[in-house]
């Protein structure tokens, strides 16, 4: 199901709301289990057992762990835990690249497997690593309650693009959480600007990118207008999800942690990645790049440590050679800044910095988004004039035209610009007058984002199928 | 205002707002049709365990809540407010409003699309014109786009080429361009199709590529009702009602019209139709495979065989004149192997007369 949807927004959230406020305190987790369990099932009603075989497996791997703990025994089930969690997403999600590349190594033809990916495996994957070895490493103790466990990983707010929750970011409000009217207010604020990041300016930007792709007239112009629009609407699905996440966790008592920190404003490429899928970036560093010595090693160890991680990073995204390409992209660049540019970046003017942050994240996003990697060579050549595309068509003009005032939106909505001007006003002399319109604009983006759904309009979530 | 208050007014007011459009699609009645978008609307999905299995009840009820949503024309109206005036999009859902009239995005050029049309219409020539001895003329039916796109900054489709490709696709048949009769006063505002009282000079054009020359006097008549076109729900945008005019005449009064899919028998104009779901079905009765018109006031036994879509059945009242039998197939919705059994092409006139509209989109054609 998706939160910008008809169904989840006027059938599922108030029914859970309901319930959920209904239920006595230690029914609450119960509830919430229960209804995650049907909101992943309404996409995906066969995988909802996968779900559940993972929630078991988690639990009592986190229980024998725990009981072994400081054993050679706790080890090997950490590493049998490890195995069937990553076998799972192995088998579900990069089964059919792997067969697909053996059968090209070899010249056999093997048949794929053609398993339809199970909707926020990546993500709940994750989830119970960061369990599992958290009860190992002992920073973590293990849940006896199966429902509070099933609980945590199942959550619906977050369950299927994010952001990764860690056992240990909530482990307290499993249990012990409060409500409030602040809390929930703050939750539907979030809520409210995430939806209408995702559906009135993130899916504007992916119309416009089905409309260059099935465009039979492009341009080089269009191909950066593409990538552009690409790149802000990549930014306003993911961090728009991310916003409602947290903000549906809040309004349910959790603290889910930070995403996106205005990741486009970044000087540097380690910057972007500061503020980027913060808890994926934070996710691999904490369970990988550390695990394997960090930047506490030789130089030859700490560049493959950074090209291991960032190979995994881009293979996470997707199981096809140009996210790992992409991942790699950014390991190289890192590298450079790190060993180079990082003092040079910091004393030369600020605009050079966004160019060169952008540049590469406008080219990488294509790559990202690309039908394989022969489909980004040739898109990312496009970009440069190869092809003999002409520089612009009436076409082209014609969208740019039309998007203008959505491009405008979408990046000065991308930085923080609204939201300086909007603290500004709170803490100001408007504060009383702001105070009494807010919740009435929040609602008019309601009433907006319901209308566009309504008609039924372009909706996809981009982060679904990692 | 406090933090607190703050806090219970946006969760009052929110939670208000969410419960009640919530109650309202649980409590809606259900409604069959929607007359703006003119379609079925979806329907409570069959639930049982098989459905809930195979994803389909969870399918059905996506499309069932989106389409019996409370006020579902109201949001609609201001999603399409909001692109137009908000976010100042120059189409909204493909649909642009220029110089008051609402037209399509038709872009670019499908030149396949029509090769595949010309080679279709070779297919029926092989079968049916060979030898058929009478004459054989094409024309094309400009799409608003033509006369308001460029004007207005809109992309438009290389028109001069989609003539082209068709004519020389189509050696054996004579081509009359009607572009040059045409502007966009002649279509309706809110509609694909064009306006019958305004089309005479592109009939008469045609009629003289035939053969014969359009002598009847033409009465203009306004038929009593509203007619919103199908841009008018396909966009959502606030436009005035457009007004359906016909012309009568001796001929046209007197000739009959013959269904073969329903048998039925009446006349040129379906009085009946104005009150339905598409007013311009006025004209012949709207969309049928095959329509044969008679005209007891023809001076000589002469045929005409239309190959048309929807323009056709506004013009076609006009060329009864110069023949005692029209036929009018459309193959939308007949496959033309079927036609031998239904139509004899002997010593006919035919016309092939399509839209840039379904010759960009020629896989509608059988």
């Amino acid at each position: 199901m998706l939160f910008s949807s008809v169904p989840f927004l006027f059938y599922f959230l108030p029914a859970v709301m309901l319930c959920y406020f209904v239920a006595p305190k230690k029914l609450k987790n119960a509830v919430l289990l229960v209804f995650s369990l049907l909101f992943y099932a309404w996409g995906e009603p066969r995988y909802v057992f996968l779900m559940a075989f993972s929630i078991v497996m988690g639990y009592v791997f986190g229980l024998l762990i725990e009981k072994y703990r400081g054993k050679k025994t706790a080890k090997l089930l950490l590493a049998a835990s490890v195995v069937i969690s990553i076998g799972l997403l192995g088998y579900f999600k990069y089964a059919d690249f792997f067969i697909g590349n053996f059968n090209a190594a070899t010249g056999l033809s093997l048949p794929l497997l053609k398993i339809a990916l199970p909707i926020g495996i990546s993500f709940y994957t994750f989830q119970i690593l960061s369990y599992t070895i958290d009860v190992y490493r002992g920073s973590a103790k293990a849940r006896r309650n199966i429902v509070d466990f099933g609980a945590y990983v199942a959550l619906f707010p977050q369950l299927i693009a994010g952001p990764i929750v860690r056992y240990t970011d909530i482990d307290a409000e499993l249990t012990e959480r409060t409500h409030s009217f602040e809390k929930a207010a703050f939750g539907i604020e979030r809520f409210v600007v995430g939806l209408g990041k995702k559906v009135l300016i993130s899916n504007a930007f992916g119309e416009l990118c089905s409309i260059f792709r099935a465009s039979g007239e492009k341009s080089v112009l269009f191909y950066w207008v593409y990538a552009v629009a690409f790149t802000l609407q990549i930014y306003f699905d993911f961090s728009g999800y991310s916003d409602m996440a947290i903000g549906l966790g809040r309004i349910f008592g959790f603290h889910f942690p930070e995403n996106f920190d205005y990741p486009y404003i970044s000087r540097s490429i380690t910057e972007f990645w500061r503020r980027w899928h913060m808890s994926l970036g934070s996710w691999f560093r904490d369970y990988v790049y550390i695990p394997l010595g960090g930047n506490r090693v030789s130089k030859p160890r700490w560049f493959f440590n950074i090209f291991a991680v960032w190979m995994l990073t881009g293979f996470w995204h997707g199981a096809d050679w140009q996210f790992i390409a992409w991942g790699l992209m950014y390991a190289v660049l890192l590298i450079i800044e790190k060993l180079f540019f990082k003092k040079a970046l910091e004393r030369l003017p600020a605009v050079i910095g966004h160019i060169y942050v952008m540049f590469f994240v406008i080219t990488g996003f294509v790559l990202f988004n690309a039908e394989g990697i022969g489909g980004a060579v040739s898109d990312i050549c496009a970009m440069f004039g190869a092809g003999n595309l002409p520089l612009v068509t009436a076409e082209t003009l014609y969208y740019l035209r039309s998007y203008a005032v959505i491009f405008a939106v979408g990046i000065i909505g991308a930085t923080p610009l609204l939201k300086i001007i909007s603290d500004r006003i709170r803490s100001g002399k408007g504060e009383r007058f702001f105070g009494l319109l807010r919740p009435v604009l929040l609602c008019g983006v309601l009433l907006l984002v319901t209308a566009y759904l309504v008609d039924g309009s372009f909706n996809p979530f981009l982060y679904f199928r990692f | 205002m406090n933090k607190k208050a703050y806090s219970i007014y946006t969760v009052v007011l929110a939670a208000a707002l969410v419960f009640v459009l919530s109650a309202a699609c649980l409590f809606s009645p259900e409604k069959d049709f929607s007359e703006s978008e003119r379609r079925k609307l979806a329907k409570f999905p069959e639930l049982s365990a098989e459905t809930l299995l195979n994803g389909k009840f969870m399918e059905g009820f996506e499309s069932y809540s989106l389409d019996q949503f409370p006020l579902r024309d109201s949001f609609r109206r201001l999603k399409a407010f909001a692109q137009y005036n908000v976010f100042n999009l120059k189409d909204s859902n493909g649909i642009y409003v220029a110089d008051g009239y609402a037209a399509k995005l038709v872009y670019p050029l499908k030149e396949g699309s029509v090769l595949d049309a010309a080679a279709k219409f070779g297919e029926i020539y092989d079968l049916y014109l060979g030898n058929s001895g009478g004459k054989i003329v094409v024309s094309i039916v400009p799409d608003k786009g033509y006369f308001l796109g460029e004007a207005n900054g809109y992309p438009v489709m290389d028109y001069e080429k989609l003539e082209k490709l068709l004519t020389e696709n189509m050696p054996y048949a004579e081509y009359c361009g009607i572009f040059d009769t045409l502007s966009i006063e002649d279509y309706y505002t809110t509609d694909t199709h064009w306006r019958q009282e305004k089309i005479l000079p592109a009939a008469k054009k045609i009629a003289a590529a035939l053969g014969f020359e359009l002598s009847e006097r033409y009465t203009e008549n306004e038929a009593e009702v509203d007619f919103y076109g199908v841009y008018y729900g396909q966009s959502a945008l606030p436009l005035p009602a457009d007004r359906i005019n016909y012309v009568t005449s001796k001929v046209i009064s007197e000739a009959t019209v013959y269904n073969a899919e329903t048998g039925a028998t009446g006349g040129i104009y379906d009085f009946g139709k104005l009150q339905s779901k598409d007013p311009y079905e006025f004209f012949l009765s709207g969309a049928a495979a095959l329509l044969t018109v008679e005209n007891p006031a023809a001076a000589e036994e002469k045929e005409l065989v239309i190959f048309r879509d929807s323009f056709g059945s506004a013009i076609a009242p006009y060329l009864i004149e110069g023949y005692s039998k029209v036929t009018l197939v459309d193959t939308r919705y007949i496959a033309p192997a079927l036609l031998g059994d239904y139509v004899d092409f002997t010593n006919c006139d035919v016309l092939f007369l399509y839209s840039t509209l379904v010759l960009n989109e020629s896989s509608v054609l059988k």
